[in-house]
């Protein structure tokens, strides 16, 4: 063999090898700015722009923004602006993992802001542990979590279920038909609705999950046709439930004999629904777009204004809205010299804040006491709010679970 | 053997050299960054077990998630078991009772190690076996084994019970090896990651120029003429397809450790479909390549969404397009070419057919029919 | 009973479904070999087309069946000259090529209309029940299922009743025999990919008003629709029809039987010893050997 030929090989199939360290160091290193104590405070915002959760989860990027524009334009926290650094997760929750690393660690953020599903959240919530950070989580969940990590803004199952069983028992008949998606947020949903119907004497007369995405429900329906339950216990989530609400209401099933309750249900799927297909049947959620507070007044028209008259705002948008807000007066507590993560948790335990929904205060369990309320759609595709809880109701994120207790020392097991 | 088992043993030891001595270097031995480079260091192991597979014996498997799957599960299930006492919490809510008796061995690290190896390995044999024996060739093993990939990740989501569901596996224990535990933002578990993907590499490079390979290459070819050679060519493939697979499990046990989380979307059919494409940026003729492939692609991932929050995606898909249109054999193939009219030139346009006859048969293999 | 028959209707619905997503992918794999991944997006871009001339120039689902296809058919024609065109010779890395196509499309879309769900209306004049005794139909599934049926057999009499399908069929044939008879092959595959990729537009208007409309709503459906495909066998018409029936009946009753997600488990374990068994499909054509 010439020697030219063997070193001109060997030149290429080393070139191969060298390649991943070509221009090593700007594509290596991409530290950033550190946060130290600087001119702004580094925050993180962490939703979905692409893949299939975006539908939801671009909402809450956007409330979050308008959130932190706001409280900029206000002249920020202390003299300080505060930086959102945006990273797309892209519905993966193995790149939630890496996102939130890099937020937490090498952006140093004081706060991550993110996630609608359960999954997203329980990937990021290794690294958010293990650095001591500080997780907004805007998202009404399962419950059944403790960590000392996690501001949870959204509503827990007997903030959504308490009021609304015994009401749609009276109203339309204790026989349950519980449809949900094939994941932990409606089987725990369904497990706490059935634990109150057997106190009430409900009865469940079908219970089925399908699988996320899941776009034809002509079986489902066929069943719901046969079983002729009094109510459908909904916890379908995003395009399936578009899906469902739009072929229930193509075969004709009537909202004033089987209604669709839904945990989920709001008005962002309303809109892909369509006013038409989705009047007439209900949702419990702490918060409507159609609530008339001065803040959800100010809160919608700004939302308006800045992403285009035809958006709308829901129950998990406006949690991640007053969220920036819990966190700015969090950080307002704080001398501005010790501003960490840990710090801002322990300084929002006991905060209160007039959010659209009404005032809500900060469990020492880092879960938010709300306003649940139960609306009826329209075909204009608003909620028209029926019933709304006379006091705030705590969070109670173990209520399905005798003996245990999530507390400000974390889960305490009786 | 032949001189290009030693062009591989000398690129594979600067690639070693570029891991081991260079990357650290580079990114001044800082933990974040060192973690998410093992995170790309175990990707680079499942590409390079499709690259054997795929580019040696020609089977696309577009399932190769499955068995990497299986191998995150394997050590999820055992650091799930090592942070809670007798039943995993999940289990609880879903009204599971008893610890299932699958999960009973996973508490022993070395039944753990061993399942994350022979497990993917079993159930690609047998999925090789049922396909093999059958002669299935060309698109339609893609479409088995995507078909499987889609109905193994709907079943471990159905079994919510056994498996943790569309969450998956998470609130998991650091890993103790040896009385060493892990901290996955250290150089040492760097340089573990490293270590096995080194192992992994030679492996590779060891099975494709042994006389195994070969026949492998011939099979890929043509699969008929080598059986008439009296190769049994069933079995060949399995092999191949089991080693892929352990391969996959190991990469996958690792990218548990990495992210500290097991979940269903590691078997999902975006993901297996991004394994082929980094096999194929790097070159699916090489496991190097292959590897190198991996790691290349997910470093322009991790790069281009920190730059463009929302055009990353749009910017991947054109330039995975353009590879396939423009650089079929990928980036190891672009540079084998420009060696060879680098060396063409020099010695003034004449043909060298032993040149040729060096160079790996380019994949242009005919239309199935 | 009623349940029976209740749930055959519901498998006969989910197979036109799939039959006319799965039609355009049959007529291009049968014809030049190329495993579109893209597919699932060409349906979403019928889907959005729809959208856009309901909202914007105010024509319901059934008026704009022909824009759709046209639109659609623009973009395949397009997509086929830039980039399929290169690859007829490498049909395994078209699933590459078409999987990388398919993610340009649906972030052009999410970056030009945005990720929410779209609301398209159903047409007003297909709303309400036709009902059998205990069975009920849904007019506009009805509707589906024969307008699956007409572009079935009007595919058929494309391919096997006009000049163009003669050619066709030569091409598919024998290409370098019909090139030299003077038969264009590159314009056949163009138009065949174009036609193919509007079949595709007219299946994503047609589901809009039951599924929703988001840019990751092609993706699920590819993976179908390419099962049914193989499972049907290689481009014969009467196999996808044929496979689709058979996929959409086994998963409504079996999804009776167990549940929406062990049913499909059990389909996808029967898909795979159908191929096992019969690698070639239901109907297997013996133009190709």
């Amino acid at each position: 063999m010439k020697r030219r030929q063997f070193l001109g090989r060997v030149g290429a199939v080393g070139a191969v090898g060298m390649a991943s360290s070509l221009s090593a160091p700007a594509l290596l290193s991409s530290t950033r700015a550190a946060f130290a104590q600087g001119d702004d405070i580094p925050v993180g915002v962490l939703f979905s722009l692409t893949g299939a959760v975006a539908v939801v989860e671009h909402t809450l990027h956007d409330a979050t923004l308008l959130a932190i524009e706001e409280i900029n334009a206000a002249g920020g926290v202390h003299g300080k602006q505060l930086r959102p650094i945006i990273e797309d997760p892209a519905s993966d929750p193995a790149t939630y993992a890496d996102r939130a690393r890099r937020l937490m660690i090498r952006d140093k953020c004081v706060s991550v802001f993110g996630s609608y599903t359960s999954a997203s959240r329980q990937a990021v919530l290794p690294v958010t542990e293990q650095r001591n950070n500080l997780y907004w989580y805007p998202t009404l969940y399962e419950g059944r979590e403790c960590s000392r990590n996690v501001m949870y803004g959204g509503a827990v199952p007997n903030q959504q279920q308490d009021d609304l069983i015994p009401w749609a028992i009276e109203n339309f008949g204790p026989r349950f038909y519980m449809i949900g998606n094939n994941y932990v947020y409606p089987k725990e949903e369904n497990n706490y609705c059935k634990s109150l119907l057997s106190k009430l004497g409900g009865e469940v007369v079908h219970e089925e999950y399908v699988p996320l995405g899941h776009s034809d429900f002509s079986s489902v329906i066929n069943r719901i046709r046969a079983e002729e339950p009094d109510v459908i216990f909904a916890t379908v989530v995003g395009d399936s439930d578009v899906a469902f609400a739009r072929q229930y209401h193509a075969a004709e099933l009537d909202p004033a004999k089987m209604p669709v309750i839904s945990l989920t249900r709001s008005e962002v799927e309303v809109k892909a629904i369509g006013g038409e297909a989705a009047a007439g049947h209900f949702s419990s959620a702490p918060y409507f777009m159609g609530h008339n507070t001065p803040e959800n007044e100010r809160f919608v028209e700004n939302y308006k204004a800045r992403f285009g008259a035809d958006q709308v705002t829901h129950f998990v948008s406006e949690a991640a809205y007053f969220q920036v807000y819990q966190f700015k007066a969090a950080l307002e507590k704080l001398d501005p010299s010790e501003i960490t993560p840990a710090a801002i948790r322990d300084a929002a335990v006991g905060l209160t804040l007039n959010a659209p929904q009404g005032e809500v205060l900060i469990d020492e369990n880092l879960h938010t006491h709300l306003w649940p309320k139960i609306g009826q759609w329209q075909s204009d595709g608003q909620a028209k709010v029926l019933i709304q809880s006379e006091e705030r109701v705590a969070p109670k994120p173990y209520a399905a679970y005798e003996g245990q207790t999530c507390t400000g020392q974390g889960l305490v097991k009786a | 053997m032949n001189s290009r088992f030693y062009y591989d043993l000398i690129a594979l030891a600067v690639f070693c050299a570029v891991i081991f001595l260079g990357v650290p270097a580079l990114m001044s031995y800082d933990g974040f960054e060192l973690n998410t480079f093992a995170r790309y260091l175990s990707l680079a192991i499942v590409s390079m077990a499709l690259a054997l597979s795929w580019g040696t014996a020609g089977l696309l498997n577009l399932g190769q998630a499955a068995t990497f799957g299986m191998g995150a599960y394997a050590m999820a299930m055992h650091l799930k078991l090592k942070v809670s006492d007798g039943l995993p919490d999940f289990m609880g809510w879903n009204n599971v009772e008893k610890l299932p008796l699958v999960w009973v061995p996973f508490e022993s690290l070395s039944f753990t190690l061993l399942a994350g190896l022979l497990v993917p390995a079993a159930v690609g044999g047998l999925i090789a076996i049922f396909m093999f024996r059958a002669r299935i060739a060309g698109v339609f093993v893609a479409v088995i084994t995507l078909a499987f990939l889609v109905a193994f990740q709907l079943l471990v989501i159905e079994q919510q019970g056994f498996t943790g569901g569309q969450n998956g596996l998470t609130g998991l224990a650091p890993l103790t090896l040896a009385g060493w535990t892990v901290d996955t933002y250290s150089v040492s578990f760097y340089y573990l990651v490293a270590g096995c993907l080194t192992v992994a590499l030679a492996l590779g490079v060891y099975i494709s120029h042994s006389k195994f390979g070969l026949i492998l290459r011939a099979i890929r070819e043509d699969a008929d003429r080598t059986r008439f050679f009296g190769y049994n060519v069933a079995t060949y493939q399995t092999v191949i397809f089991c080693v892929s697979a352990a391969l996959a499990g190991w990469a996958g046990m690792l990218y548990t450790l990495v992210l500290e989380f097991a979940s269903p979307t590691y078997m999902g059919v975006s993901f297996s479909l991004a394994i082929v494409i980094w096999c194929a940026v790097g070159g699916r003729e090489s496991v190097l390549a292959a590897a190198v492939g991996a790691i290349i692609v997910n470093l322009l991932e991790g790069r281009l969404s920190d730059v463009f929050v929302e055009g990353w995606h749009m910017l991947l898909g054109i330039v995975f397009v353009l590879v396939v249109m423009f650089m079929p054999r990928g980036i190891y193939g672009v540079i084998v070419d420009v060696v060879r009219r680098l060396n063409e030139a020099r010695r003034g346009g004449r043909q060298d057919s032993a040149e040729d006859a060096l160079l790996p048969a380019t994949i242009q293999t005919n239309r199935e029919r | 009973m009623d349940v029976v028959f209740n749930q055959l209707f519901a498998g006969l619905s989910m197979a036109s479904i799939l039959l006319i997503i799965a039609l355009g992918l049959a007529i291009i794999y049968g014809t030049m070999g190329v495993i579109n991944l893209a597919h699932g997006e060409f349906v979403m871009l019928g889907a959005y087309a729809t959208w856009a001339l309901q909202s914007f120039a105010g024509l319901g689902v059934l008026a704009a069946l022909p824009l759709v296809f046209a639109a659609v058919a623009a973009v395949g024609w397009v997509i086929e000259k830039l980039m399929v065109q290169r690859l007829y010779h490498r049909p395994l890395d078209t699933i590459l090529a078409t999987w990388g196509i398919g993610i340009i499309l649906q972030q052009a879309v999410r970056l030009s209309v945005g990720a929410e769900s779209r609301f398209v209306k159903g047409p007003e004049l297909l709303s309400g029940n036709t009902e059998i005794g205990a069975l009920v139909m849904s007019n506009y599934r009805l509707f589906v299922i024969a307008f699956s049926i007409f572009v079935l057999v009007g595919s058929w009499m494309l391919m096997t009743r006009t000049e163009f399908g003669t050619k066709l069929r030569a091409v598919i044939q024998n290409r370098g025999i019909s090139e030299c008879y003077g038969i264009e092959s590159k314009r056949i595959y163009s138009i065949t990919f174009a036609y193919g990729a509007g079949l595709a537009g007219i299946a994503g208007a047609l589901i809009t008003p039951l599924f929703s409309t988001i840019p990751t709503m092609g993706t699920g459906l590819v993976v179908d629709a390419f099962l049914v495909v193989i499972v049907g066998g290689l481009g014969s018409l009467i196999g996808a029809a044929s496979a689709s029936v058979l996929i959409g009946e086994a998963t409504a009753l079996l999804s009776a039987v167990m549940n929406d997600t062990l049913g499909r488990i059990a389909v996808l374990a029967g898909i795979i010893i159908l191929i096992r068994f019969r690698p070639r499909g239901l109907f297997p054509s013996d133009t190709r050997n």
